[in-house]
This record gives structure tokens, C-alpha cells and sequence, in this order.
């Protein structure tokens, strides 16, 4: 009996590995270039990097096809599980690498590109970030790009928005060992207090902690004006709630990851008043090409519910937006590049001038879109709505 | 007859294996962009077989079972990033406050060595800071038996997790931020070809510690870890010092494990602290359990095995399946997980002992297996 066994896990083990390599091998051939998605799905991060998958997805089934010098090309994405986590994040670029993918999109989350981001440099591929805002990911990193702004923007035009609110007084609470969480929380004070904002508590707290009360009650003390707190989705209704609970009534902000609709079903009525920016809103008609993208996004999301359903309804969060833009951006690239050539691809993409459904896309040296303008929105009525634009010299 | 083979067909046995796989790997790293994925894990496994021996050291063969390799992986990852990360290039990676002064006026005094020594430094200094802390640490919670004994080392390697990652920490280990541009293993030479070492370096280095813990599980100190795991009242009455042998064991488990820490660094070229959560623990716990608590070839075989699947041969679960244009249903992110997850269970049951129990590899019992499996379980039967 356990010989059996034995025998039978060995060749379920082999069986696995054949059927593998079957995957690989078959799509190799015609006339296809495969963009890898290199996207959380599941951990911390996975609802926002869902949507930003959702929105690659979308653009796919938009343009699937590209011209390379005068042949026609199939795109295929090559979907790859980061997990959140940097160890796995290694792994799962390799496995893109290994699949040869062309281009890498991805990834949410600032920590898990930063990681990535030296095997793609290793194997000379150029990967897109679409909405990790760190300095880190694209500093000293000739492949990496991303078409969203940075930390230290967002964390000015957040100080900005506090003090034009009439903040004189700040709370600032990251999450300890986040390179997002901690940047953009150190980036805003420094803005806050250039502008001459005092800054009264700084409270840190752990990843995976649910209670709050004990920095809460710290910050209630200090009582400020306003509360910075960027934080992952996850952790953003346990806050919020709980400092609701405390009777803190300083109005809560934060970055970009709050904007997603899961905040508002956990945190319920407690989340009404919670300010955050962001890269884009779906009711500004001003941009056709926007305008275009929610009317398809929404009629994408439509015909497929399982996909309606983990995207929470059918607001379309700005991280899908900026996953279109980078799958968009990554075919004008490979056009330009007029080849399947990673190193040729990288280099078109360093040229390339896009009108996107963030705004217009260009790279400067350091390969960070060029974008002065943000989107502050507030949460009234359970609902994300679009309060003003912030443009910051 | 095979079983009762010679030394010496043995010993020429090992040394072809070790020829073999040398060349072997010599042909991998080589030709790295066309096997990158076979690279990748090869590195983390061999990384992960050095925790594993080590806990197995300390769980298996110690009879301790201590919670607490995450914490040391921390320390040497972090020493090991520290020293290696080029002194041109710190002051992007401490972005937000700068290395401290007197470390860098240290890391300039080591630029006059070439990287290698200077990332063999960073390597031992981890495993004897490592060291040091689990000598102290040490004092107090070896008295403590079994489940004490774990939950107070999961507390220490959460501590030294939060201390790592803490903004008093800004100016040493860059706090929440994380260090990034870790050299890899590969030798950068001229005369050589792009990508040697990236697998020889850590396989060298992971030979020479599990070699190490060998020979002392070998020696007379290793006999006396095994008495205090079968019984702590009856070596403490034939004369050993039951302290000091499992401050021996808790310390060289935990240098080894903060030297597999700085390999990871160097696999991983970013790391921050929640890379080294109680998580990862548990996944080199899963290796141990697996391997066969108190075999030494169970844990590095399993170190492979287990990461091989998890990572890679079960990666195609993750991807849409379509066969004769029917999208099988089941096949989207995650499933691996699951198909992982059930494959361990099934390995749980019907190995309860994991899959080399406490026998170690031997030729003549490979060469011999299909005839020997049904003896195998009567013999594994023995024990407990």
C-alpha cells in the first residue's frame, strides 16, 4: 500500500512538471508576445491588485493584437500570484522570466516591485509599475517604469490639502516595516511641516494588527486637526472604526490604496468624511479617452460578475485605470520598438508619448511618468466622491 | 549483494554524485537566462536546507523546539545587507535618513578589501551576532520546556523583527523601509562566464554548515543532544550538563541560520522585516516536519522537494486551463496553494514520520529500495 503510494505521489509529481512544461511549450509557437502581469492577488494586498489586474485584463480584451514590423502579433498576458510578499515576488518574476515575457506590468504594492525590480534588471526586461508610488522602485533601476505619480507628490499634496482645509495640527500613523505606509506617512510630515503645520503624534503599529486603541488613544490626547494614516486596504476599516469608537473626530486621510470600495463595506458609516487622493476619477468627463474607459470598463465588468463581484461593484477604482494605461503604454513601446527585443522594447518605452485615461504619459531619466495633477476625493453617503484636483508645481 | 556494499564503492559512489552535481550546476548558472526559473529555486532551497538542518539540529536532535529562526535570519540578513551594499550606492538606499555616520566611516575602512571578503564578513559577523544573542537569550529560556520554550522564541523573533523594522532603527537598518541593491551571489569577473558562483557560491557555503552540524551531531556533543532529547533526567544522571549542551546546540543552530539569513539577502538583492515573519518560520518548520524530524538528508531533500512544488511545478494551477476550448473550472491564482496544500496532508498521513523518518540517505538503501519498503516501515515503527 504505501509503495503505491509512493509510487503514485512520485508520478503525480512528475505528471505536474510534464503538464508544465506543456504550458509553456505550446504557447511558444505563432506569432504571439506575452506581457507579464505581476500582480498581488492574494495576501495584504490582493483586492487593490485584483482591480489592477481587472484593468489590464480589459485592455487586453480592447487591443489584443500589435503590430510588429509589419507582422501581426497576438498579446498574451502571462498572469503571475506575488502574494504580497517579497520572498515570493522573487520567485514569481522569475517565473515571468522564465516564460519570456517581452514587458512586465505590475506591480501593486511598492515593496514587491523593489524586489522584482533586479531580476527584471538582471534579465533585461522592463517592467511598468502602475500604481507603486515609492521613489525606490524606479531609482537606480534603468527598467523599471510606472505610469502613476510618487510618494513624495502625494504626500505634498495631501499636506497641501490639509492645511488649505484649515489643519493647523497633524496626526501621522504608519505601519511599521512598510516601505509604502512608512514613505508616504514621512512624506506628508515633511511637506506638512515646510508649510509650517506642527506635527503632534507619530504612532506606528504592526503589520497584521487589529487592534488600534492603544495609538488612537495617543493621538486623541494629542488632538489634531487631521489624521494621515496610509495603510493597506485591509488594515484602513479596523482604523477608522475604531477611532470613530474612541470619539476622535479629526477628519482621517490617507494615499491612494484607500480608494476602494471594501474600506467603505467594512467601515460602513464611520468611513463618511475620510479624505485621500488619488490618480483619477471616473465622473470627470473632461478626458474623452477616460470617458471611454469607464463606459467600457463598466460594460466589461458587466459581462463578467465574477469579476463584477471582487471588484466590489462597478466603480472603477483608479488602479484599474492605471492598469490599462500601463498595458497601453507597453504597446506603444512594443510598436515603436518595431521588435520582440526586451532590451529594444526598454528603450522605446524610455521614448514613448502616450495619451492615457490617467493623463498624458511620458518618462523622465529616473523613468517616472511626468504628472504634476492629483485627484482628492471624500467618502459621502457610501459613496466615493470627487472633490477637487491638486496640481503641484 | 547491494546491501552489503564496501566503503569504498560507497566513497566512490559520493565522490561521482558530488562530481556530477557540480558540473551540473556549473552548466545551470552558465546558461542562467535559459534555466532562470531552475536557478531561482535551486538558490532558495539550498538557502532553506541550511535553516532546516538547523532546526533540525535544534528540534530534532536537541529535543528543543524553538520558534525563534526567523528572528536570526533577520539579524544575518540584515548584517550581511549592511556590508555588502556598495558605499556608492547606500545613500539612495537610506533615503530618508542616511547611514549612520560611524557605520559608514566602518564600511569605508572595508572598501580596501574586495566584495567577496567584505560579504564573508557581513556573513560571519551575522552568524556570530546571531550567536551572541542566542548565547544570552539563551540563559533564561533553555530552562523552559517544550511549548514555554517555543512561544518565548516566537517572542524573541517577533522583538527582533520590531526592533529591525523600528524608526529609532532609520539610520542603521533603514526601519520600514527596507535595504535594496544586495549584490547576488554571482562573481563578477572578467574571465569568467556571466552568472558562475550564483549557484556554486551558495551550495558551497550551504555544504560547509551542514557539514559542520554533522560532524557535531556525529561527535560526542551530538550523542549528548540525543540523550537530552530522549530523556533530559537520565543524561542529566549520567553526567551531562544539560545547560551548557543546549546552549551549544541553541547557539550553533542560530549561527547557522543567521548565515542562511544573509544567503537570502543576497538571493532576495531587497529585504525589509516583514520578510522575516513567524511565517517563515512555519514554512521551515513544514520543511523539517516534512523531511523527518531528526534526519538530516529528510530535511535537505525536503527543502527541494518542498520548494520546488510550492513555487514552481504546481505554478500552472495559477493559470487558466483550456482543454479542446473548455476552460476547466478550478485553474485561476491560488489554486496552487490548495493543490499544495493537500498534497502536504496526503504526505502528513501516509508518511507520519515525514519522508526519511530519523534514517539518513544511504546508497545501499536507495539501490535496494522498491525490495526494502515493506522492512523500511517496520524499522521506522521502531522509535517512540
Amino acid at each position: 500500500m504505501k509503495k503505491f503510494l509512493a509510487i503514485l505521489l512520485i508520478s503525480v509529481l512528475m505528471l505536474s512538471v510534464l503538464s508544465g512544461c506543456a504550458a509553456t511549450g505550446n504557447a511558444a509557437g505563432g506569432n504571439v508576445i506575452k506581457i507579464g502581469v505581476f500582480e498581488p492577488v492574494t495576501g495584504e494586498n490582493g483586492g487593490g491588485g485584483f482591480q489592477e489586474v481587472l484593468g489590464m485584463r480589459y485592455a487586453n480584451s480592447k487591443v489584443n493584437t500589435v503590430d510588429i514590423g509589419g507582422k501581426t502579433y497576438t498579446v498574451e498576458l502571462v498572469e503571475v500570484d506575488n502574494k504580497s510578499d517579497k520572498t515570493e515576488a522573487v520567485t514569481a518574476a522569475q517565473s515571468l522570466m522564465s516564460s519570456k515575457v517581452s514587458v512586465v506590468l505590475g506591480s501593486y504594492g511598492s515593496g514587491v516591485s523593489i524586489a522584482a525590480g533586479e531580476i527584471f534588471k538582471e534579465n533585461k526586461v522592463a517592467a511598468i509599475g502602475a500604481s507603486c508610488t515609492n521613489p525606490q522602485v524606479t531609482l537606480g533601476n534603468d527598467f523599471y517604469f510606472r505610469v502613476c505619480f510618487l510618494d513624495p507628490f502625494q504626500g505634498t499634496v495631501m499636506a497641501n490639502y490639509a492645511m488649505e482645509s484649515g489643519a493647523k495640527t497633524a496626526a501621522v500613523v504608519t505601519q511599521l516595516g512598510d516601505d509604502y505606509s512608512s514613505g508616504l506617512g514621512n512624506f506628508f510630515l515633511k511637506a506638512f511641516e515646510e508649510k509650517g503645520g506642527t506635527i503632534v503624534a507619530q504612532e506606528q503599529y504592526q503589520t497584521n494588527q487589529t487592534d488600534f486603541k492603544a495609538i488612537l488613544t495617543n493621538i486623541k490626547a494629542a488632538n489634531p486637526d487631521i489624521i494621515f494614516a496610509p495603510s493597506s486596504i485591509a488594515t484602513a476599516p479596523l482604523m477608522i472604526k475604531q477611532a470613530r469608537e474612541l470619539g476622535i473626530t479629526a477628519p482621517i486621510a490617507a494615499g491612494d490604496t484607500w480608494e476602494n470600495t471594501s474600506i467603505i463595506d467594512n467601515a460602513g458609516a464611520d468611513a463618511e468624511g475620510v479624505t485621500l487622493s488619488t490618480f483619477f476619477d471616473e465622473n470627470d468627463t473632461s478626458n474623452v479617452i477616460a470617458a471611454d474607459f469607464v463606459k467600457g470598463f463598466k460594460e466589461y465588468l458587466k459581462a463578467n460578475p465574477d469579476s463584477l463581484s471582487k471588484n466590489g461593484g462597478e466603480g472603477v477604482a483608479a488602479v484599474s485605470a492605471l492598469g490599462y494605461d500601463a498595458y497601453m503604454v507597453a504597446l506603444e513601446a512594443i510598436k515603436a520598438a518595431g521588435s520582440t527585443d526586451t532590451a529594444k522594447i526598454r528603450d522605446a518605452l524610455a521614448k514613448v508619448s502616450y495619451a492615457g485615461v490617467t493623463g498624458a504619459v511620458t518618462f523622465d531619466e529616473n523613468g517616472d511618468a511626468n504628472k504634476d495633477m492629483a485627484y482628492i476625493k471624500t467618502i459621502k453617503d457610501g459613496k466615493f466622491q470627487f472633490l477637487k484636483t491638486v496640481k503641484v508645481g | 549483494m547491494l546491501r552489503s556494499m564496501t566503503k569504498k564503492s560507497t566513497t566512490l559512489l559520493n565522490l561521482t554524485a558530488v562530481v556530477v552535481l557540480v558540473t551540473l550546476l556549473y552548466l545551470l548558472e552558465i546558461n542562467k537566462n535559459s534555466f532562470g526559473m531552475a536557478v531561482s529555486i535551486l538558490q532558495k532551497s539550498v538557502i532553506l536546507s541550511i535553516v532546516a538542518v538547523s532546526m533540525n539540529l535544534l528540534n530534532g536532535f536537541t529535543g528543543l523546539f524553538s520558534l525563534g529562526q526567523a528572528g536570526f535570519m533577520a539579524i544575518g540578513a540584515y548584517i550581511t545587507a549592511i556590508f555588502s551594499i556598495s558605499s556608492d550606492t547606500i545613500d539612495s538606499v537610506y533615503y530618508t535618513s542616511g547611514l549612520a555616520p560611524w557605520l559608514m566611516s566602518f564600511k569605508l575602512g572595508l572598501d580596501v578589501f574586495p566584495s567577496a571578503i567584505r560579504i564573508l564578513f557581513g556573513l560571519l559577523l551575522g552568524g556570530v551576532v546571531a550567536g551572541l544573542f542566542a548565547a544570552l537569550i539563551g540563559i533564561p529560556v533553555l530552562r523552559l520546556k517544550s511549548d514555554y520554550l517555543a512561544i518565548a522564541t516566537l517572542g524573541f523573533s517577533e522583538i527582533i523583527r520590531a526592533i529591525l523594522s523600528s524608526p529609532q532603527m532609520d539610520q542603521i537598518t533603514n526601519g520600514s523601509y527596507g535595504l535594496k541593491n544586495i549584490p547576488g551571489f554571482a562573481i563578477e569577473s572578467d574571465f569568467l562566464p556571466v552568472g558562475t558562483g550564483s549557484l556554486l557560491v551558495p551550495f558551497a557555503i550551504a555544504a560547509l554548515c551542514i557539514t559542520f552540524m554533522v560532524m557535531l551531531i556525529k561527535s560526542s556533543y551530538g550523542r549528548a543532544f540525543m540523550a537530552i532529547r530522549e530523556d533530559g533526567v537520565a543524561a542529566e544522571a549520567m553526567g551531562i550538563n544539560l545547560l551548557k549542551h543546549k546552549e551549544l546546540s541553541f547557539i550553533v543552530s542560530s549561527f547557522m541560520t543567521a548565515i542562511a539569513g544573509g544567503l537570502l539577502a543576497m538571493f532576495m538583492r531587497s529585504i525589509d522585516a516583514r520578510t522575516f515573519q513567524i511565517s517563515m518560520t512555519y514554512d521551515i518548520l513544514l520543511i523539517v516536519v516534512i523531511g523527518g524530524l531528526g534526519s538530516i538528508t529528510g530535511s535537505i531533500l525536503s527543502a527541494f522537494l518542498v520548494t520546488a512544488s510550492k513555487e514552481w511545478w504546481l505554478r500552472f494551477f495559477d493559470q487558466p486551463l483550456i482543454t479542446g476550448g473548455i476552460t476547466i473550472p478550478l485553474f485561476r491564482t491560488g489554486f496552487r496553494m490548495v493543490v499544495f496544500s493537500v498534497l502536504l496532508m496526503v504526505v502528513v498521513l501516509f508518511f507520519r514520520r515525514g519522508l526519511m523518518g530519523n534514517r539518513e540517505f544511504s546508497w545501499s538503501a536507495l539501490l535496494s529500495w522498491p525490495k526494502r519498503m515493506p522492512k523500511a516501515k517496520k524499522g521506522a515503527n521502531k522509535r517512540g
